[in-house]
């Protein structure tokens, strides 16, 4: 999907910039999170960045009211027809009717205490690479640079493929993309062609498990993959394991047999994360449920001690570069 | 000895060495565990410590003191004071505590603090009658017990003192113009640092001491006698000084000597084999060092310990720092590795015991000031390894490496390390140093050569010495033995400038509830010259001349009252002693608080610095560019607290209005003038003790005192809640005003010019311990540590604690007794600290992934 902004000009709709990020690639890196996934993984962290336009969030916390603030009713050009509503005039809960907002974000401008928040900026080329420049000496010092995620980055495409050759091209900063890789092959290849370092999900090894958890079926991804690595990209792998959803020794010998087979030598790391369930305030605000709220996973302890199992497990029987978490410095 | 280590390795659950270099033992080892050393003596004087500044008084220094001064009532001030630290030092009771290796102490048993009347009784006296020295809810920690005996004895000695103090003279050497702003007044400034005790804030000449010894000072001093010509008034003066200094090195030399009988006595009465041979050595030890320059590392070290104790003894001064340990003391570890006298891990053991007969010691505080400064026992004995030598070169050495460990082994406040970096330290220092830092004590700081070294030069120091400079205190570069630095004499509080300065002199909350009103609001007087009223003004120029001319008017009260305080110093409390032993004196003839040693500077700090780059930016912002508000209206919003303002309150606190820390130019020059606006009316201005005024940019923890008396402001701040602290960014109990993380902070900070505080900057980095955990974490902290060392920051500090952890503590204190955090300038228990602090600490912003 390619969006453009008032002026004509391609634009990327981002979520988040991070600066000082030390665990999606090499080094001190500033990540994008593009807007937009193909997925719907339950547990997912960052549901901000799920759908691909822009979406306010509402706090209600933050929000003092109509009666001693109500700015954002004032901006609103709808006027008399606002979206945005309280319960009644001294109650601080603000809510906006979705369908009926036409999307000006004049509202979330006006906004002083942070009860409104935009989801998804737009940002043109020039000032991305801006904002990937400001830190280069920090990429310089520690092999950092710039990863691109989300979301998920290939929904962005030609967006990202121009990004990472400008990065590479006109600041020659390292890249790094972090994608769910559910996409034509050609689009991949756009964004490869510019990609030092790929990270890449597989969730499910059993395409049927996959549409069940994530809403998608998993043989476009490995297909992906596989590709990738034919064709020389350095890969990371990550593996949320959810207990009681794809933590299956079954799961992770199918997975670590695939990495054998079809990734090889391309493979730089095997990562297994930690589930934790975070998210939850988030899609409060979006006016969305989280999908796992009754869900208790076993203690950190215990989730730790199975990754560990796991690793080590790999780690024997198919000889497998394999990490617990992703704070470890990568191999070079 | 290696059989220790052995020992440790078998029985230790802790971690093993985490790292190729650490041959024998690493921090890991240490970490959090209990028994943290691997030297069983260690942990035994460990479990003997106490965690806590809480102590008792002693009065025997004050007797003996004020018995000096009856016995010599004609002598010149600088003889009886001679006389006051001989007579203590000669009779004063000496303790030796069981297994350890090092003697040394104030003259009374541990924890123990003595009383210098000579920066006044009355107030001592005054909070015992009050309930104020012991325990109370006034006083929660850092509290001082006393016997009846102990205040009955002090109180006899009132009368002698009483109108003879430092304060005293004080009061009469300035008029109300000075002091309406200062600490005794509306605290736009404090210079009350040095009025109840010594200025302190200075290391020794170790090399010369270790050169020279006592016998050697006193045989210097004579000679100097030897050719006065009485004749010349110039010379007899000198003459007087030699009589003093003379006076105070024999009392020096007894006072060692002391000692050496002691452990010589105790050594014939005990009968483990074992101890008995180190009593005997101890007491060899002692003898020869009384006089004589010591030869292996433990007389080294004893000396250090016994030198500095005598320091504290003669006067009260805090920062009596240790110089630049890994230098000084090198020649005699490389001596006794080569000479087989002493193994390395004797050494370290040495090192460790060394460390808590420091933390041991102990000083007298008033209610008052333990609030802001909570759990400091002395206070600022700093220890500074690595650097350039005078050459240029990276000195890193084996002893480098061993100060730091020897922390990780002890992990009690006291000493305060300093780490200095340069382009030329190695990559394995680094990682100690972070690895060190990562443990989440707050141990070591970070300074960095390439500034201050250029810095120091623009004092006029010498390259040779700036080169071999140490951090004295929290935070002041100085040459130690050749500095009498005056850091940290006061401070002002710029945010209060900006008060000032947009409501045209008069403070904003001005009514009948001031302690002023009578003589200043109620008659229609202003605190300040009247220099402009925001709401008046047509242009964001106008804002700033207001500013300046305030902060023009302001520094000129507080370099005032500072000078008196100086003079006064003079006039009451020469130190005779320390004149024997800091460079220079002997041979000018002149006591160390006229000038006599090489570089005299007096040291005060602009506070609030993030507070007034903010308020300034939200000034510019909203009133002038964008026109969101009028200047009357953001004047009123102040005035009333923000009460009914909640809109803009929200808003000027939010990311919408440019802020300092975020790497945004707009805010961040904004800063920069008001730091360059503090340096310009503070830089070379002359003192009173022959040199000439240093500007630092810290705030150790005053930030919270100075917003404690100041109410609302412009920046989003609430009446009374403390200032933004040192270089740091602003959080006000609305949030945080630096949201874009450590690289900004970095960036930020970095945009001011820190060579230009010449007494100093810091800046304070809290991380959660998940933003430095693993491989990746320790070098992306290194990597940010060396852009912060290239991009001319000058010194660093850090708390390694989750915002959790201390909430957790706050609410159970007995569970976390052992929390030792960073505070400012140094750590401390957590639990120890006034809940003002602890909130203060909690409020900084936690630089997450």
């Amino acid at each position: 999907m390619e969006h453009t902004n008032r002026d004509g000009q391609p634009v990327a709709i981002i979520t988040d910039i991070q600066r000082y990020t030390i665990h999606d690639g090499p080094g001190i890196r500033t990540e994008f999170f593009f807007k937009g996934c193909p997925l719907s993984c339950p547990w997912c962290s960052n549901p901000e960045t799920v759908r691909p336009y822009p979406e306010i969030g509402v706090y209600p916390t933050k929000c003092m009211g109509k009666q001693k603030c109500g700015w954002c009713l004032k901006e609103c050009p709808l006027g008399n027809d606002s979206p945005i509503a309280f319960d009644s005039d001294d109650n601080l809960l603000p809510v906006i009717m979705r369908d009926e907002c036409k999307g000006c974000y004049k509202c979330v401008d006006a906004c002083p205490g942070g009860g409104l928040k935009l989801w998804g900026k737009s940002y043109t080329m020039d000032e991305m690479l801006k904002l990937a420049n400001q830190d280069r000496s920090f990429y310089e010092r520690t092999g950092g640079g710039v990863t691109v995620s989300g979301g998920d980055v290939m929904m962005q495409w030609e967006f990202a493929a121009d990004f990472l050759r400008e990065c590479h091209e006109q600041l020659h900063i390292n890249t790094c993309m972090e994608t769910e890789v559910l996409c034509p092959q050609e689009h991949l290849d756009a964004v490869l062609a510019h990609t030092d370092l790929a990270i890449f999900d597989i969730k499910h090894i059993d395409s049927a498990a996959h549409r069940k958890l994530c809403g998608v079926p998993n043989e476009r991804i490995l297909e992906n993959i596989a590709h990738a690595a034919k064709i020389g990209t350095r890969i990371v792998i990550r593996t949320p394991v959810v207990p009681g959803y794809n933590d299956s020794e079954e799961n992770i010998r199918g997975i670590a047999s695939f990495i054998r087979d079809s990734i090889g030598g391309s493979l730089v790391q095997w990562q297994l994360l930690m589930f934790r369930k975070l998210g939850v305030e988030k899609l409060d605000s979006l006016g969305r449920e989280y999908q796992m709220s009754d869900y208790e996973p076993p203690s950190s302890e215990d989730r730790q001690a199975q990754l560990e199992k796991l690793r080590d497990m790999v780690s024997s029987e198919y000889g497998i570069e394999v990490a617990v978490g992703s704070d470890g410095k990568l191999p070079l | 000895m290696s059989q220790v280590i052995d020992e440790v390795k078998k029985n230790s659950k802790a971690p093993l060495p985490i790292e190729p270099y650490d041959k024998e033992w690493g921090v890991g080892i240490s970490g959090m565990t209990p028994d943290p050393s691997p030297f069983p003596r260690i942990n035994r004087i460990l479990e003997k410590t106490e965690r806590t500044t809480n102590g008792f008084v002693s009065a025997d220094r004050a007797e003996l003191v004020t018995k000096a001064y009856k016995d010599h009532p004609g002598e010149s001030q600088e003889v009886k004071c001679a006389y006051g630290i001989k007579y203590v030092l000669e009779q004063t009771p000496l303790f030796i505590y069981d297994d350890e290796l090092i003697v040394g102490g104030l003259g009374c048993d541990k924890k123990g603090a003595p009383v210098h009347p000579e920066f006044g009784l009355n107030w001592v006296l005054d909070e015992m009658r009050d309930g104020l020295m012991g325990y109370s809810e006034e006083r929660t920690h850092d509290y001082f017990t006393f016997t009846e005996d102990t205040q009955k004895r002090l109180e006899a000695l009132r009368d002698f003192w009483d109108g003879h103090t430092v304060n005293d003279m004080v009061q009469t050497l300035v008029n109300d113009d000075v002091l309406k702003g200062s600490h005794d007044g509306k605290g736009v400034f404090f210079s009350d640092a040095y009025i109840y005790c010594g200025a302190g804030h200075l290391g020794l000449d170790y090399e010369r001491l270790f050169k020279l010894g006592f016998g050697g000072i006193r045989k210097l001093i004579q000679d100097q006698m030897a050719k006065i010509d009485l004749s010349d008034p110039e010379q007899m003066k000198r003459n007087n000084f030699y009589r003093a200094a003379l006076i105070a090195n024999e009392g020096s030399i007894n006072h060692i000597k002391r000692y050496a009988k002691m452990l010589a006595e105790k050594a014939a009465t005990t009968e483990d084999p074992v101890r008995k041979g180190e009593l005997e050595q101890m007491a060899a030890n002692c003898d020869w060092i009384s006089e004589n320059p010591p030869r292996t590392f433990w007389e080294a070290l004893q000396l250090v310990h016994l030198a500095n104790c005598m320091i504290l003894i003669e006067c009260s001064g805090h920062s009596i720092s240790y110089g630049c340990f890994d230098r000084y003391m090198y020649p005699y570890y490389k001596h006794d590795i080569e000479t087989g006298t002493a193994t390395r891990e004797q050494m370290q053991e040495l090192i460790e015991n060394f460390y808590i007969k420091i933390w041991d010691l102990n000083k007298l505080r008033s209610h008052i000031s333990v609030r802001t400064f909570g759990n400091g026992g002395i206070g600022g004995p700093c220890m500074t390894v690595g650097g350039l030598d005078e050459n240029g070169h990276d000195m890193t050495n084996d002893l480098t490496y061993m100060v730091l460990d020897a922390h990780a082994h002890v992990r009690v406040p006291n000493p305060w390390l300093a780490v200095r970096v340069s382009d030329e330290t190695p990559y394995e220092l680094k990682i100690k140093t972070a690895n060190t830092i990562r443990m989440g004590t707050g141990e070591p700081k970070i300074f960095n050569d390439d500034v201050t070294i250029p810095s120091m030069l623009t004092s006029n120091v010498k390259l040779e010495d700036a080169r071999n400079y140490q951090v004295c205190g929290c935070v002041e570069p100085d040459v130690s033995g050749k500095t009498d630095g005056w850091h940290d004499a006061g401070h002002m509080n710029m945010a209060k400038v900006l008060e000032l300065a947009i409501n045209d002199g008069r403070c904003l909350h001005c009514g009948p509830s001031c302690q002023r009103w009578e003589k200043c609001g109620k008659l229609g007087k202003r605190l300040g010259p009247q220099t402009g009223d925001l709401a008046k003004m047509t242009s964001f120029d106008e804002v700033l001349d207001s500013f300046d001319k305030q902060m023009h008017y302001w520094c000129d009260q507080m370099v005032t009252l500072l000078n008196a305080v100086d003079m006064a110093h003079q006039a009451i409390r020469p130190l005779p002693f320390l004149s024997t032993i800091m460079d220079g004196c002997i041979e000018r003839g002149v006591d160390v608080t006229k000038g006599g040693t090489d570089y005299n500077f007096t040291g005060p700090q602009g506070i609030g610095l993030g507070t007034t780059g903010d308020g300034l930016s939200t000034i510019k912002q909203l009133v002038f560019d964008e026109k969101k508000v009028t200047g009357r209206e953001l004047l009123d919003a102040v005035e009333d607290n923000w009460i009914g303002h909640e809109p803009l309150y929200m808003l000027v606190n939010s990311d919408k209005v440019h802020h300092y820390g975020n790497d945004d130019d707009y805010a961040d020059d904004l800063t920069k003038f008001a730091m360059d606006e503090y340096c310009r009316y503070i830089e070379h201005r002359p003192n009173a003790h022959g040199g000439f005024f240093q500007p630092g940019m810290y705030t150790v923890t005053v930030n919270v005192a100075h917003g404690n008396l100041q109410w609302a402001s412009v920046d989003g701040r609430t009446a009374f809640e403390p200032v933004s602290d040192c270089m740091g960014a602003v959080h006000t109990h609305c949030c945080s005003h630096d949201v874009n993380g450590p690289l900004a902070i970095c960036k930020s900070v970095t945009k001011m010019d820190h060579a230009r505080a010449t007494n100093g900057t810091l800046l304070n980095w809290k991380f959660s311990p998940s933003a430095v955990s693993g491989e990746a974490g320790r070098d992306a902290f290194i990597a940010l540590c060396e852009e912060y060392v290239k991009r001319k920051g000058m010194h660093s500090q850090f708390n390694i604690v989750s915002q959790d952890t201390l909430k957790k503590a706050q609410a159970d204190p007995a569970t976390y007794k052992d929390l030792l955090v960073r505070v400012a300038g140094y750590s401390a228990y957590f639990v120890e600290l006034h809940k003002d602090l602890q909130d203060d600490i909690i409020g900084r912003t936690e630089l997450e992934l």
